[in-house]
């Protein structure tokens, strides 16, 4: 036996055994052709092994075989909807994770994600990276959607892509708007009131649809599941299957569109030819994927971990206090703004309704066979034109444009706002120190001149108060609602118990209108350990 | 270098960058953590003085300090010490607090408060009935406990001067003295439920009411009146130590406790009276 071992012999038969066993995995690549597929050299075997790949792997069946170089031009397509497509799966990834702490009950749902934050290892982080990735995907759809407008590679055959695009659009943006309401904190009841409030405004079915979207006529544990088993099952999978589809056109039928310079421009032929030249999945844009992959991730992590980016969580959800801020998340500020300009079922169905549908009919109605910008001016004026006038209206669709409060409610919202910190809220518990202090037109440059260390965030504090009610009190030429004629106010600060301290602020006015006296108070209980930040 | 090259390295390098902020993150979790738990207990506690300042101070104080005759004080040394060996409550205050704020009390564990058979703590749990979530009922407790620390000795009741007056209305009151009877009207916790406006207690006159001397002269002689009173004095010790004989119309559903008799002496009674008989 051991004459007949033969090292050499033996080598060569465990290198075999080993390349078998690595084609079987890699569906087709040897050991040589793996080393030379990282080290970016040409194939080794003929026929070509890496195709191969293709034919005998499922998940490799759906990766394109190669794309034209002139389409993988960074700032062609600035791989928009792959950064889609990756965040997606950050998405599904922390979400499972998140899934096993979140228990979807009005009674439980606060706590469960008091418990992730306070409980459990990463738990904040994986929360941060959900709430950051499900903004990054939006963002990063409706780029890619502009990129693919501005580019007209909407047209003739990718016309359905365009339209499979659309549907994943949609799912995005609700998926993002279904995981709101999950934390059921005040920021989710109210944001998700006003959402399936507009539902209620569609004519005929309103009313149905919106006790089918809340399962009640106010959003409650009823709708609380639905909107949790809308954003973990049936969203997910609809997502799932549309990207598929969406995917697959682009990737095994007609692959991304070339710049349209290389196909109507004035170019010479040579370069047309070399725009056409195959780059080949494997090796190229496998790495290049893997790539861009580690770079999404670090970055994710980066601002997640490093950058003090932070999901919100605002107090427990309370049906009968509404915020006096309360907004719809940013990507539909631009419909709380036109709600603002109109009737509810006009401006909040109807034409949102007429625009989803021009967005499917594009491919069809514009017939113009060109795809570059120069010779589509109306397309791309009409195009600029939609995103200036979306800004704009997601400025009006901002809390503080077009809503009337009162300047008293304007001054002690800004000051100490019912969520989040605000100014008085972050004043240091030392620099508390308690006290009336009369409003006079005249700030002291410090308002506890006997402590050693001074009171600087709160003499800030009080300064901004003071200015507030003394702007208010002597500009005669604002609206009524703005003035505070014969203002009198007052900060107070009492110490409450041991670390806590209560600060009332007073306004008292006569109404500029009816000539009687107003009076508004708030009292806020600021503990030592307070979050401050 | 080719491409493929430079990517792979670099994606390697990101990769490794990326695993390491993972795990620089996790050595600082443990800290993060307890933080926001502590962030968490000082949030409880605003929002339970918040809770406190809204639903309890009218019965136990505005600083939990009690109101005779009405409330136990809360912020007192033998809340903490003592009250729940007394009672043989064999879990922690903090869960006696919440489970009393809760379903509230049937009947008076102290007789000298509110009780005597009626029902005294009302529930305030919406799981009985009441208006506060469960997670504010465990805030106002821990802003009850934060008390713990500072609690002063309040000491027993102050024993009475005097036998109780009792809840017979024509017994003869001695002369009253409308200084004191100002001074019992303002310290024995009337003004808890008898609110406190801009312009005055609820006992005094104001745009669309007479004062309670004047009140008290008019009611007894109305024709829906219940009671056995025959003139003003009677009619303001009946509504004082028998405030079920006779109830104005309107207030149905708010009931004084019935315990005065027992808590006041005569010649407080006459105080009260006699200043109240001062504001028309």
């Amino acid at each position: 036996m051991i004459k007949s071992l033969d090292l050499q012999d033996l080598r060569k038969k465990l290198v075999t055994a080993v390349d078998t066993r690595v084609r079987i995995i890699t569906a087709g690549l040897g050991l040589n052709e793996l080393r030379a597929v990282m080290r970016g050299d040409p194939p080794t075997e003929k026929p070509n092994p890496r195709y191969k790949v293709h034919t005998t792997s499922f998940l490799f069946h759906i990766r394109p075989r190669y794309y034209e170089k002139g389409s993988t031009i960074f700032t062609h397509t600035f791989r928009l909807g792959f950064f889609t497509a990756l965040f997606f799966f950050v998405e599904l990834f922390t979400g499972l994770i998140l899934m096993i702490y979140y228990t979807p009950s009005p009674d439980q749902a606060y706590n469960s994600i008091l418990n992730l934050l306070s409980n459990v290892p990463y738990g904040k982080l994986l929360r941060d990276i959900h709430r950051l990735g499900a903004e990054a995907m939006v963002i990063f759809t409706v780029l890619h959607m502009l990129r693919t407008y501005l580019t007209g590679s909407y047209k003739k055959d990718r016309s359905f892509t365009w339209l499979t695009g659309l549907v994943l659009l949609l799912v995005t943006l609700v998926l993002s708007f279904s995981g709101y309401l999950l934390p059921w904190d005040q920021l989710a009841y109210w944001a998700v009131t006003i959402g399936t409030s507009m539902v209620e405004a569609a004519p005929l079915i309103g009313e149905q649809a919106n006790l089918i979207a809340r399962g009640a006529p106010d959003i409650g544990a009823n709708g609380l599941l639905r909107f949790y088993l809308l954003h973990v099952v049936l969203l997910p999978l609809a997502a799932i299957l549309v990207i598929s589809v969406h995917y697959y056109k682009v990737s095994r039928e007609h692959g991304i569109s070339l710049p349209a310079k290389f196909e109507e421009g004035d170019v010479p032929p040579e370069v047309k030819k070399q725009a056409k030249q195959r780059i080949d999945y494997i090796p190229d844009l496998l790495t290049h994927e893997v790539f861009l992959t580690a770079l999404g991730l670090f970055i994710v992590i980066t601002v997640t971990a490093f950058m003090n980016y932070s999901a919100p969580l605002e107090h427990i959800a309370n049906p009968q206090v509404t915020p006096l801020d309360t907004k719809a998340p940013w990507y539909f500020w631009w419909l709380q703004g036109m709600l603002k300009l109109g009737d509810k079922t006009l401006m909040g169905i109807i034409i949102p309704t007429i625009l989803g549908g021009l967005l499917v009919a594009i491919p069809y109605i514009d017939r113009n066979p060109h795809r570059s910008l120069h010779k589509r001016p109306l397309a791309v004026a009409i195009g600029l034109l939609t995103v200036l006038v979306l800004v704009a209206l997601s400025y009006m669709g901002l809390p503080q444009y077009g809503i009337k409060h009162t300047a008293a409610q304007r001054i002690m919202q800004d000051l100490a706002p019912q969520e989040g910190v605000g100014p008085l809220r972050a004043v240091p518990f030392d620099q508390l120190q308690t006290g009336v202090y009369e409003v006079s037109g005249e700030v002291p440059r410090d308002l506890c001149p006997n402590l050693d260390f001074g009171c600087p965030d709160l003499t800030a504090v009080f300064r901004e108060f003071s200015d507030g009610v003394v702007y208010a009190a002597t500009h005669t030429e604002l609206e009524s609602y703005e003035r505070l004629p014969d203002a009198q106010a007052a900060m107070v600060i009492e110490d409450w118990q041991q670390d806590l301290k209560k600060v009332t602020l007073r306004i008292n006015w006569t109404d500029a209108d009816t000539g009687k006296t107003q009076k508004l108070e708030n009292q806020y209980f600021l503990h030592r350990e307070r979050e401050r930040n | 270098m080719s491409r493929i090259n430079i990517e792979i390295t670099l994606g390697a390098l990101l990769v490794l960058f990326t695993s390491i902020f993972i795990v620089i993150y996790g050595f600082k979790e443990p800290q993060r953590m307890q933080e926001f738990e502590l962030h968490q207990e000082a949030q409880a506690i605003e929002v339970g003085a918040d809770l406190f300042n809204n639903n309890c101070v009218g019965c136990h104080g505005t600083q939990g300090e009690g109101v005779p005759g009405l409330a136990p004080a809360l912020n007192d040394r033998y809340f903490f010490d003592q009250r729940i060996k007394d009672l043989g409550w064999s879990s922690s205050l903090e869960d006696y607090i919440v489970a009393t704020v809760s379903s509230g009390r049937v009947v008076s564990t102290r007789p000298e408060y509110v009780g005597g058979g009626a029902p005294a703590m009302p529930a305030w749990s919406e799981q009985y009935g009441g208006p506060l979530r469960v997670d504010q009922v465990r805030s106002i407790a821990a802003f009850i406990m934060n008390w713990e620390p500072t609690a002063p000795d309040r000491g027993a009741a102050t024993p009475m001067a005097g036998p109780p007056v009792g809840t017979d209305i024509t017994v003869e009151l001695p002369e009253g003295n409308p200084t004191n009877g100002e001074a019992l009207a303002t310290s024995q916790g009337c003004t808890g439920c008898h609110v406190l406006t801009d312009t005055g207690p609820a006992w005094a006159a104001s745009a669309n009411e007479l004062g309670i001397g004047d009140r008290a002269a008019q009611r007894f002689t109305q024709a829906d009146y219940t009671g056995s009173a025959t003139t003003p004095e009677q009619y303001l010790l009946e509504s004082i130590v028998a405030p079920g004989e006779y109830i104005v119309p309107g207030f149905e559903t708010v009931l004084m406790p019935a315990t005065y008799g027992q808590s006041l002496t005569a010649q407080d009674a006459a105080d009260i009276i006699a200043y109240m008989l001062t504001i028309k």
